[in-house]
């Protein structure tokens, strides 16, 4: 019962750090395409979505795994 | 608060790589109170140490399957006698007081027995249904639990697996490795089907995308199969269907934080039909529009993958076909004597000090020792022994053997987890679940390699968006084996495409299945030829060696005397005899002498006495006989008067022994005892004694040289002695005149000099310098190879199997390194190819299909690669093999001396 709370709290605090990284990443392509080069607006959109979703599958186990570890540290 | 800690075995199911070995060693080490987790991907199995007291089995299953794998458990229904329903029991009645607390006490009785995860009375049934780990958990154990607390229990037909898949087990007799072959026929079958939805399909969707390029075969194939929303809509179930456990995986294990091969599919395929979906519905969007919908890379990369894991998942049950044949010389049933009745009961029920019947031709359930009657038992399955051997009274028989020809019966000795052949099984299994050094390393790269390559796919992704498509794209350029143009590919969809590919082409599959499934072939192999590794270390640690210590006594020699050489005095003829060549006069000197000693105690004499006999000559007892200690004897025979013994003695009692004592020098000087014998007072003759050589040591010797090792011997004996010894077999480093407890110490001072050391010895007595060495062999063991120290155990007492292990080793290690050069090839050309590298010279780019297809071969190029060590047989022969009962000696003329060692 205990680890499923330990789980849970991970859970929650991780999504608070891996989500932000990957909108930022995925608005900082955005951004960059939006003001350098003449880049259609399906490919900025598309580009952002990919960027962030790699950014997402990079960033979530690299976080959970760090709170994990924080958390499993102080109990 | 003291740590009680125990050891379990978990059969994992649902890991294709080594990176999923991370992620359960991991989730399972994150559990308080479990340490020491080591996972193997070729034998599905994860070791582990814990602490009853903090952690439960369930919340070990519960972490596996939270990651997305499953801990295969097993259900079984008992019929339980002796259970009551009477709710109110009469006062007083033992049978009243069954009724109310018999669920209790029966599921108490079995929750506590190690691998029963839950179980569950009705007593309106009269059933027990138990959750259990098979292998961990047996059901003669939880027929013995119930009976225990005062009730019967029948085991009902049909256990089946509940998890990752139901399977329909067989009523009796599946034991661990029925299930486990049982869940990888599954696998083989889901995947199979799989296969043939994706790959009928895949057909028609690739026939329906190059239409165009059909020529005459256009008349057989409708054009509407050609129209974009028709392949899309057959690539839907392909991706939806097949592909659907690629994407539920990763997310699983997405969600706790871990990422495997799973999700490198996942993003391929997803991306591949993603971007076809858009294309398609909006060919307006700027993805590349019709020309580039992609359908066909979903399905024939979904198709690859699943064809990948189908071959892997049939090739993967070979590495492990040796523990199989072991596993499967177990009989299921036992003939036992019950209650003066013959019963036929499943042999784990059969229990210490039962009396087993054996018949011709059955195999022998457990080890024992025999009681009644007289039979040839075929042990070659377990030692190698080519030659039945005799059973008699007083002998021991090992369960797993088959019995020849007559029949007996024997008391069970060892049973269950103790025998013989259980022991040797888990020491297999336990091998084949450890790591080699060097495959921690490659876990470690695999377990890390998914987070780079998405970081490389980002990477790659923005190159080819900023930079790379506007430098070097050309409309023109097609796919490497497709002529499939580019066309009007937009810059996302370019960048797109190299992004996937790289995902797809970079799958560590190979690096992860490389080390474990050669070891596990390796540790097969050795078994297979009566050499046990204790576990992947050993095989790597042999395969460096560079000088083995042999130990001399028991290990090079017999480490018992016997006559070497017998030498006649050329005056010397017998009176009143006929005979007059030599070797008879060798041979009257000889019998005389034992006829002598016959009642001599000492070990000489007793050697003596065992030569002649050996010989087949006749001894009679001496008309009378005396001991003269510390020199010899003396004795009366057939009217003569015999002197045997020391150049003392000789000297002593007038015996000019001049002429022979330049035979008896050279003989001395080959490290031997010589006796003198005396006939009349007049020289007979030299009976030379020592300790002989073993049959195969100077054979033996002659292949680890050919293997380029330095051959050392360590004895106690004195220096001149060891040195002949050394001199007739070929030893290169004498160790002379070494106290038994000093011999770590030389083993040691050997590794001071850079020296990769292997000890070969006898396990008991050699322990401290079998571990002190790099590698330990015990040699002649037996098959009680639980006690046994050292990294490797010899069974058969043949020192040959000292380089079978060597050969067995450099082998195994061979397989591992090619199959890591080819593994590290693969992604090493594979990576830089699917990233585009090399599209701005050739104008071609891998396609995700031919990624996908690359990978798969990858990895079924490893297992194959592999599997060509079944083939492996030892350079020394093996035609010919000593017997294991030596009731029988022979006089060999390879000789060494009696050492003390």
């Amino acid at each position: 019962m205990e680890h499923e709370q330990v789980e849970k709290e991970v859970a929650q605090r991780s999504v608070l750090i891996y989500l932000p990284i990957s909108i930022g990443s995925g608005l900082i392509f955005l951004l960059v395409t939006t003001f350098t080069g003449n880049y259609p607006l399906v490919a900025r959109i598309g580009g952002m979505v990919w960027v962030g979703l790699l950014s997402l599958i990079v960033s979530m186990p690299i976080v959970i795994s760090r709170v994990k570890k924080q958390l499993h540290g102080k109990s | 608060m003291t740590e009680t800690l125990s050891d379990l075995t978990l059969p994992i199911s649902g890991m294709t790589c080594a990176s999923c070995v991370s992620h359960v060693e991991g989730a399972l080490k994150e559990l308080p109170g479990v340490s020491n987790v080591v996972v193997n991907l070729a034998v599905n199995k994860a070791n582990l140490s814990y602490d009853p007291q903090r952690v439960k089995l369930d919340d070990m299953l519960a972490a596996v399957k939270d990651i997305g794998y499953a801990v295969l458990t097993a259900e079984l229904t008992l019929d339980v006698r002796g259970m009551t329903l009477r709710q109110t029991p009469p006062s007083g009645t033992s049978q009243g007081d069954a009724c109310a607390s018999c669920v209790d006490h029966v599921e108490g009785a079995l929750n506590e027995l190690d691998g029963v995860i839950a179980s569950v009375v009705d007593l309106g049934l009269g059933t027990a249904k138990v959750t259990y780990i098979p292998g961990l958990a047996t059901v003669s154990a939880m027929k013995r639990a119930v009976r225990e607390v005062g009730y019967e229990a029948q085991e009902r037909p049909a256990p089946f697996i509940l998890s990752p898949t139901k399977v329909r087990g067989r009523s009796e007799g599946t034991d661990a490795l029925d299930r486990e072959r049982q869940a990888r026929e599954e696998e083989i079958k889901r995947q199979g089907r799989n296969l043939v939805i994706a790959g009928a399909i895949g057909l028609i969707v690739m026939t329906g995308t190059f239409y165009d390029m059909l020529g005459t075969f256009k008349a057989f194939v409708p054009v509407w199969l050609s129209y974009k929303w028709v392949i899309g809509l057959l690539t839907t179930p392909i991706v939806l269907g097949p592909g659907r456990q690629f994407f539920s995986n990763s997310w699983r294990g997405l969600k706790h934080g871990v990422t495997d091969m799973n999700l490198l599919y996942a993003t391929g395929i997803g991306a591949a039909y993603g971007i076809a979906v858009i294309n398609t519905l909006f060919p307006k969007a700027g993805f590349g529009g019709e020309g580039a919908t992609f359908f066909e890379s979903a399905a024939l990369l979904t198709g690859f993958i699943i064809l990948g894991r189908w071959l892997e998942a049939l090739t993967r049950g070979r590495t492990s076909e040796a523990i199989r044949k072991l596993m499967k010389l177990q009989p299921k049933v036992a003939r036992v004597m019950r209650n003066d009745r013959e019963e036929e009961i499943p042999t784990d029920e059969v229990e210490l000090d039962d009396v087993v019947l054996v018949r011709p031709g059955e195999s022998i359930a457990v080890d024992g020792e025999v009681f009644e009657g007289y039979s040839a038992v075929d042990e070659s399955m377990l030692t190698g022994e080519s030659l039945p051997v005799e059973k008699k009274a007083g002998d021991a028989v090992i369960g797993g053997t088959i019995n020849k020809t007559g029949a007996f019966k024997f008391k069970a000795t060892r049973v269950g987890k103790e025998t013989a052949l259980a022991q040797i099984i888990k020491l297999v299994e336990d091998a084949q679940a450890s790591k080699a050094p060097i495959q921690k390393l490659a876990d470690w790269v695999a377990g890390h390699f998914i987070l780079g390559v998405h970081l490389l796919a980002v990477v790659v992704f923005l190159f080819w968006f900023f930079f790379g498509y506007q430098m070097f794209f050309d409309p023109n350029s097609s796919f490497i084996m497709s002529p499939y143009k580019l066309g009007e590919i937009g810059v996302f969809g370019f960048s797109l495409l190299l992004s996937v590919t790289v995902l797809v082409i970079s799958c560590p599959c190979a690096v992860g299945l490389a080390t474990p499934s050669a070891m596990m072939a390796g540790t097969g192999k050795g078994a297979e030829f009566g050499v046990l590794f204790k576990g992947a270390e050993a095989i790597e640690n042999t395969s460096k060696l560079q000088t083995i210590v042999f130990d001399k006594t028991g290990t090079l020699t017999k480490g018992e005397p016997s006559v070497t050489d017998v030498i006649a005095g050329c005056e010397w003829k017998m009176e009143g005899s006929r005979l007059s060549s030599s070797d008879l006069q060798t041979g009257n000197v000889l019998r005389l002498a034992a006829i002598a000693e016959k009642n001599s105690e000492h070990p000489l004499g007793d050697a003596i006495v065992r030569g002649a006999e050996a010989r087949g000559l006749q001894i009679v007892g001496p008309d009378s006989f005396n001991s003269i200690p510390g020199h010899g004897v003396e004795a009366k025979v057939e009217g003569a008067e015999i002197l045997l013994g020391n150049r003392k003695l000789m000297k002593e009692r007038g015996v000019d022994f001049s002429s022979m004592m330049s035979n008896a020098e050279a003989l001395e000087a080959n490290g031997k005892t010589v006796m003198f014998v005396a006939i009349d007072a007049k020289p007979a003759g030299l009976i030379a004694v020592a300790d002989t050589l073993k049959e195969y040591s100077v054979e033996a010797i002659k292949h680890l040289h050919k293997l380029g090792l330095e051959v050392a011997m360590i004895t106690g004996d004195n220096q001149r002695t060891a040195e002949a010894i050394a001199r007739q077999v070929g030893i290169d480093r004498v160790l002379a005149e070494v106290l038994p407890q000093d011999k770590a110490e030389e083993v040691k001072k050997l590794q001071a000099q850079g020296k990769k050391v292997a000890m070969v010895g006898d396990g008991v007595n050699d322990a401290p310098a079998l571990a002190q060495a790099e590698v330990g062999m015990a040699i002649g063991s037996g098959t009680d190879v639980a006690k046994e120290t050292g990294d490797i155990i010899l069974i058969k007492d043949d020192i040959r199997d000292v380089v079978v292990a060597m050969e067995v080793a450099k082998a195994t290690m061979r397989k591992v390194k090619q199959n890591l050069f080819w593994a590290f090839v693969y992604n090493t050309l594979g990576i830089p190819l699917g990233a585009g590298l090399f599209y701005p010279f050739a104008s071609l780019i891998l396609s995700p299909e031919l990624a996908g297809l690359m990978m798969a071969v990858s990895s079924i190029s490893v297992t194959l690669n592999t599997l060509l060590l079944k083939g492996f047989k030892p350079s020394v022969g093996r035609e010919h093999k000593p017997r294991q009962d030596s009731g029988n000696p022979q006089l060999h003329h390879a000789t060494a001396s009696a050492g003390d060692d």
